[in-house]
């Protein structure tokens, strides 16, 4: 039995015991229900194992020569590839991922652009106030939620930072306070006590509360007295008297904020907020945490600042990054591609259909594990090993640090790393496509 | 009669798990319903054998129901999927997966099937 981490989500617990010869895994042991189903896809009975070409509407499986082959003559016939996903796969992945997108004069983006990497690219101009899981564990006396249900989305995350005991603290539970702002009343709300606070706050009406709260910050008394954004008055106090008085608070900002309607106004806002805080701060301070849920969500931003100085999406042409605020979304919209290369994601079930539509008509190769709906419609599915069972490989848990995910087992029929495999696709590129 | 549409993660309608583990009649099980608050399931007269037709300007889409007193009322709630996002919006280059406005209507209709809406993403 050994320990390893799990890749089941970006919370990347490094505390799951594992029990294996090997050759299978025997036992699993303290993961979540998410963690589970990760180790449960080794053996699931929608596990790709062998590389597939469409031919009538058919997928059909074909010898991996046959299939590098084809992908090779797609992206060759190619003048705007689009390459997109990349959140389920290492950051050795990802950096081949850019690498090849250089080669082909591709655009490549990840799923972060259209959930968390949103925040990071305001952030550029605003600044923003990071905390670690571990600096949650030992230090925080204040949690809020907004927008986010981890106990359905995170699970252990609530485990790990509200029910433990602080290392610099003699007390755990009891001295922390729990705030979670959300219209609906999700899973998350279960573990509430009496010292905390639930706000059941008006659908869509975020925007309201933080300028009212970031107002009150500044102006006393000028919240008004039939309160904002259906929260009572006297709970935006409470709000206040935590914020502004705790030692160490961090706000845990979900998919209700990151894909609200309003999210670049609002994330500005809240970014904004939080420093008023911490300038008025007397004992402490106040951070974000951003709930991306794939488990290397984080990496791709990471690995594109550190390797082109850019986060979001990376336009090439001439071999040569150039300057581009486009992201998939606006790339889809406009129609601005001619063949896509998805990998680890089910962008099919993610997007909107005007997008998924778009995608569906150009030919598409799906760098995978398991049948998606995106596995559904692609024209070329190269399948690979799981990260962090089958093969090795970085990731950035979502509070932005680094975890090295360990191989446990051998892949099936020996089927290559994302990153194995989108080497070998520019090995065959460099040599001339043959 | 008009709502505002939200699109929420659980853990119990989880989408990759349903395709990792399941087949379409699990998916549709699972992931094809919306839930409501009481009060609206009752005003709208809605039963367990009828349906939910929900439509914007980019489509529609028909699933089951569920009460759910965690739902605000005037509110419908569809998991993470690729029912729901049938039709969630793009708007200024922004995608809108939450507070969409809706019109719904109670439907003997069968629920829209994953094998059609694949059929239609493709243009077939």
């Amino acid at each position: 039995m050994k320990r390893f981490t799990c890749s089941g989500c970006s919370l990347l617990c490094d505390d799951i015991i594992v029990r294996s010869d090997g050759l299978f895994i025997d036992e699993v042991i303290g993961s979540c229900m998410k963690g589970k189903e990760r180790f449960d896809q080794v053996t699931s009975k929608n596990r790709i194992t062998s590389p597939m070409i469409r031919r009538k509407n058919d997928l059909q499986k074909v010898e991996w020569d046959e299939a590098i082959k084809e992908t090779i003559t797609i992206l060759k016939n190619s003048s705007k590839p689009l390459l997109y996903g990349f959140s389920n796969s290492s950051c050795e992945a990802q950096s081949k991922g850019i690498e090849l997108a250089q080669l082909i004069n591709g655009f490549i983006d990840s799923n972060a652009s259209i959930c968390q990497g949103k925040v990071l690219n305001l952030a550029k101009e605003l600044g923003i106030n990071l905390s670690t899981i571990t600096e949650v564990i030992n230090k925080a006396d204040l949690l809020i939620l907004w927008g986010a249900n981890p106990a359905e989305t995170i699970p252990r995350l609530l485990n790990k930072t509200l029910f433990s005991r602080g290392k610099f603290r003699m007390t755990g539970r009891e001295i922390k306070t729990l705030i979670i702002i959300d219209p609906v009343k999700t899973a998350s709300f279960n573990v509430m006590g009496v010292r905390d606070i639930a706000l059941r706050i008006k659908a869509g009406k975020d925007l309201e509360l933080v300028r009212a709260l970031k107002e009150e910050c500044c102006q006393n008394d000028s919240i008004p007295s039939e309160g904002v954004a259906g929260i009572d008055s006297e709970d935006l106090k409470r709000i206040l008297l935590h914020i502004t008085g705790t030692e160490n608070g961090v706000i845990f900002l979900g998919q209700g904020i990151l894909k609200s309607t309003q999210d670049n106004v609002l994330i500005r806002e809240i970014l904004d907020f939080i420093q008023v805080i911490n300038s008025k701060q007397q004992k402490g301070r106040v951070s974000l945490i951003l709930m991306g849920g794939h488990y290397n969500m984080a990496g791709f931003d990471h690995i594109a600042l550190s390797s082109c100085g850019k986060i979001g999406g990376l336009q090439f042409k001439n071999k040569q990054l150039v300057e581009t605020e486009d992201t998939i979304v606006s790339k889809l919209e406009r129609d601005d591609f001619d063949c896509s290369i998805i990998i680890g994601t089910d962008v099919i079930s993610h997007l909107p259909y005007t997008l998924s539509s778009k995608l569906a008509k150009k030919p598409l190769i799906l760098i995978d594990n398991h049948r998606t709906a995106t596995a559904d419609i692609a024209n070329i599915i190269l399948p690979t090993a799981i990260t962090g069972i089958e093969c090795e490989g970085l990731a950035i848990r979502l509070d932005q640090v680094p975890i090295h995910l360990e191989k446990i087992i051998n892949p099936p029929s020996n089927i290559p790393s994302d990153e194995d495999l989108l080497n070998k696709i520019i090995m065959r590129l460099n040599e001339g496509g043959s | 009669m008009e709502m505002i549409l939200n699109t929420i993660r659980k853990i119990d309608n989880d989408q990759a798990k349903e395709f990792a583990f399941g087949d379409n009649q699990s998916l549709e099980e699972k992931l094809a319903f919306a839930f409501l608050n009481p009060k609206d399931y009752t005003s709208l007269n809605l039963t367990k054998e009828k349906h939910l037709k929900i439509s914007n300007s980019i489509g529609s889409i028909v699933v089951k129901v569920i009460e759910d007193e965690n739902v605000p009322e005037k509110s419908i709630l569809l998991p993470v999927s690729i029912w729901a996002n049938q039709i969630t919006i793009v708007e200024n280059g922004e995608l809108h997966f939450k507070n969409i406005k809706v019109t719904i209507e109670v439907t003997n209709d069968p629920i829209s099937k994953y094998s059609d809406i694949i059929k239609q993403i493709k243009g077939d």
